[in-house]
């Protein structure tokens, strides 16, 4: 393939200044820059090879990088996730695909034993610097087994990082993060937004922190938190509160794990009003953590309790799809309970 | 007598209809159309789903057009509703033959109040209780140790049955399937384990899925027979499912019965663009040339009592009436309401979703909030 040949889903990256990409451009081109960057970078999965991966993230990367730098798999994630963190142990900086987050479940133990241990167990003698990527959340009418999001298995388990990006900024330049840190990194993939995200990715090199949220809209009367998927849906209800007189101040946390507390503790001791906000089954939900921490920091400070709007303590239902997902009402209600407490 | 690991898949009838050496007697023309008939049916209700699709009625479809054979074959050696079988996603053809009835299954893949899975499913992950023929989960594999489990039920119950146990090539690289293998083969649990080698895992080929030369030398390392036979033989299917199967319910210990045979459409509508991508338009058209139904009717006329092209047209058209009212039938029973979704999460319904439920239901019919937490 030669530089002037348009590639699947990628925009050509010679133009200058900053350029609208789409979440999966954002991660395609975090990748095909990470490979041109370091020899030591390669990418590999089930059919992310010649398809260019189910979802497209990873097409052109082959035709350009050569089979020994993206290459394709057996069937198998407990061989992607138990090899990249062989690869990183030797020293490569393996970007994994698995190809849905529903099926980390045959990886599981290869992530919690064996990626997210090493460096403890060891002593620090051995580390993993992998990157696993997976498209996570609903809203594709994929039903329960192409539509989970399981990332509270993972920030359960210490030693791992955990991100999900809402925005092709941040898609980018946390995944340049992930491969140039020293931990494995759970990269979660919000799928709905693939192509739904858009915005400006600046030329050059540029990182997001892991660990670090970030304000996406200022406001007063309360904080509303989100991470991924749902954050489009944050905004509606943000906007609709406003058309009230409403001001939200609206928190992208990006990084799970770790998470940025003093983002969040400032936010709410300046609106006394926590909501929290994603998609995951509401029992064990990562925010769960995220209310704790604030109860116990912000007790005397609060104006309400905090509110949680999360999934339904159910498998993912497949013809109820948009139903079970927490829209803009819904979180939009749960502002106003908070505002009404 | 059939031996187990062949290097040439075991065959019964050539490329061309001709019978290679005696036919056996049970394959007489009368039996052959009904095969025949069977895997029409199954070919046209594929054609139908990919419509369906196309027409935005459905949204996910695996089709199986090429793997009639090995399918309807393999349905004629299980013992419907005291076998068990632990399917996969591509089966339909396998779970027609078997007599899941047609509203059924297009009733879960359109997901109306008619599908017995109450449209929690995506499309074409059927199950149906009356036929034991479990409901299919995407995950890859995962239905090969459950299968090896059912087995050892049925061992340990003492009953006259056994689980046949399908998946595509792909799936034995993963880790379930040879946990569920190699337990089924220590306890001798009796299970048949089928796979339905159909070349490709979406866009891995079988040579870049196993360095081994076939997928049924790998029942020897677990110490059970493993065959190989032509898929797109129907004969050769049924000739060497019934003997093994007989071999596995006479308590000698599981089976892997490879079939070979072949993917002719897309993986799924995820990847229409198949033959653009990952394959070649030469190979698919060699296999389209050894088409499972033109090698029965190829047989037949063999046998001098050839299907006339009003008979073929007959039967295609009789498939398309049957699918046409069953999605009439579907559709008129509405879609599942919200309510589908706190049913059957467990046998009886814990307090956090009854809540979780009563919420949805003020937000539903607008009621207001009840202060229930979701
Ligand atoms: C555990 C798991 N990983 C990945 C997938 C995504 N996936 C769906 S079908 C498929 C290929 C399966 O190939 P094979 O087992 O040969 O069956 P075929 O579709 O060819 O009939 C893949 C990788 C999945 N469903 N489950």
């Amino acid at each position: 393939m030669t530089a002037t040949e348009p590639r699947p889903g990628v925009q050509a990256s010679a133009t200058s200044g900053p350029r609208t990409l789409n979440l999966i451009q954002a991660i395609t081109e975090a990748m095909r820059e990470e490979l041109a960057r370091d020899e030591r970078v390669v990418v590999f999965g089930q059919d992310v090879g010649a398809r260019g991966g189910v979802f497209l993230a990873t097409a052109g990367l082959q035709a350009e990088f050569g089979e020994r730098r993206v290459f394709d798999t057996p069937l198998s994630e407990a061989s992607i996730v138990g090899a990249a963190v062989g690869m990183a142990v030797r020293g490569l900086r393996p970007i994994a695909e698995i190809q849905f987050a529903d099926y980390m479940g045959p990886g599981f133990d290869q992530i919690v034993s064996q990626a997210a241990k090493i460096r403890y167990r060891s002593g620090g003698q051995f580390t993993a610097p992998l990157v696993i990527r997976t498209p996570s959340g609903g809203g594709v009418r994929g039903g329960h087994h192409h539509s989970q999001s399981p990332e509270s298995y993972f920030t359960h388990t210490p030693g791992l990082k955990v991100v999900m990006p809402s925005t092709p900024y941040d898609a980018k330049g946390l995944l340049r993060a992930a491969v140039r840190g020293g931990d494995p990194v759970i990269y979660f993939e919000p799928k709905r937004l693939y192509r739904a995200a858009k915005g400006e990715v600046p030329d050059g090199d540029y990182t997001v922190e892991i660990g670090k949220g970030t304000v996406r809209r200022e406001g007063s009367d309360l904080t509303v938190i989100g991470y991924g998927g749902v954050m489009p849906d944050v905004e509606k209800a943000a906007d609709a509160l406003a058309t009230e007189g409403v001001r939200a101040e609206v928190i992208d946390l990006r990084s799970l794990m770790p998470w940025d507390r003093d983002l969040v503790l400032r936010s709410v001791e300046k609106t006394g009003r926590a909501v929290l906000v994603s998609e995951a089954p509401r029992t064990s939900n990562f925010m769960g953590e995220v209310a704790y921490v604030i109860q116990e920091q912000m007790f005397d400070q609060l104006l309400a309790p905090v509110m949680q709007v999360a999934g339904f303590d159910t498998p993912y239902p497949y013809v109820q799809d948009r139903v079970y997902l927490p829209g803009a009402n819904r979180i939009a209600a749960a502002c106003v309970r908070a505002l009404q407490y | 007598m059939i031996q187990p690991f062949t290097s040439d898949p075991l065959r019964w009838v050539a490329e061309d209809g001709q019978p290679i050496g005696e036919l056996p007697a049970r394959f007489t023309p009368e039996v052959l159309r009904h095969l025949h008939g069977e895997m029409v049916r199954a070919r046209e209700f594929d054609r139908k789903l990919v419509t369906l699709l196309r027409q935005g009625r459905t949204t996910f479809y695996a089709q199986s057009r090429g793997m009639e054979a090995t399918q309807v074959g393999l349905a004629r050696s299980i013992r419907v509703g005291h076998d068990w079988v632990w399917p996969y996603y591509r089966d339909h053809a396998l779970g027609l033959a078997m007599g899941v009835p047609l509203l059924d299954l297009i009733s879960q893949c359109l997901g109306t109040n008619s599908d017995p899975s109450r449209g929690r499913q995506m499309p074409h992950h059927f199950g149906a209780a009356r036929q034991n023929f479990v409901s299919v989960s995407s995950s890859i594999a995962s239905q090969v140790p459950p299968a090896a489990g059912n087995a050892l039920a049925q061992k340990y119950l003492g009953v006259d049955e056994i689980t046949v146990c399908t998946f595509g090539d792909g799936a034995t690289s993963e880790g379930d399937w040879h946990a569920g293998v190699n337990l089924a083969a220590t306890a001798q649990a009796p299970c048949l384990f089928v796979c339905e080698n159909n070349q490709w895992a979406i866009s891995t080929p079988l040579r870049a899925q196993t360095a081994s030369a076939s997928i049924h030398v790998k029942a020897h390392a677990y110490g059970i027979p493993g065959y190989l036979v032509d898929g797109n033989d129907i004969v050769a299917v049924m000739e060497v499912m019934s003997h093994v199967a007989a071999e596995v319910r006479a308590g000698q210990g599981p089976a892997l019965v490879e079939c070979l045979t072949y993917r002719v459409g897309s993986h799924s509508n995820a990847d229409a663009d198949a033959e653009k991508n990952y394959r070649t338009r030469e190979e698919v058209d060699a296999w389209v040339a050894r088409d499972p139904i033109t090698r029965v009717e190829r047989l037949l006329e063999h046998l001098g009592d050839p299907i006339t092209a009003e008979e073929r047209s007959g039967l295609i058209a009789a498939t398309h009436r049957e699918v046409d009212e069953a999605v009439r039938q579907a559709e008129a029973t509405g879609q599942p309401d919200w309510r589908i979704m706190f049913e059957d999460v467990y046998a009886d319904t814990p307090v956090h979703l009854r809540e979780q439920a009563a919420f949805l239901r003020a937000e539903q019919t607008g009621a207001g909030q009840t202060g229930g937490r979701a």
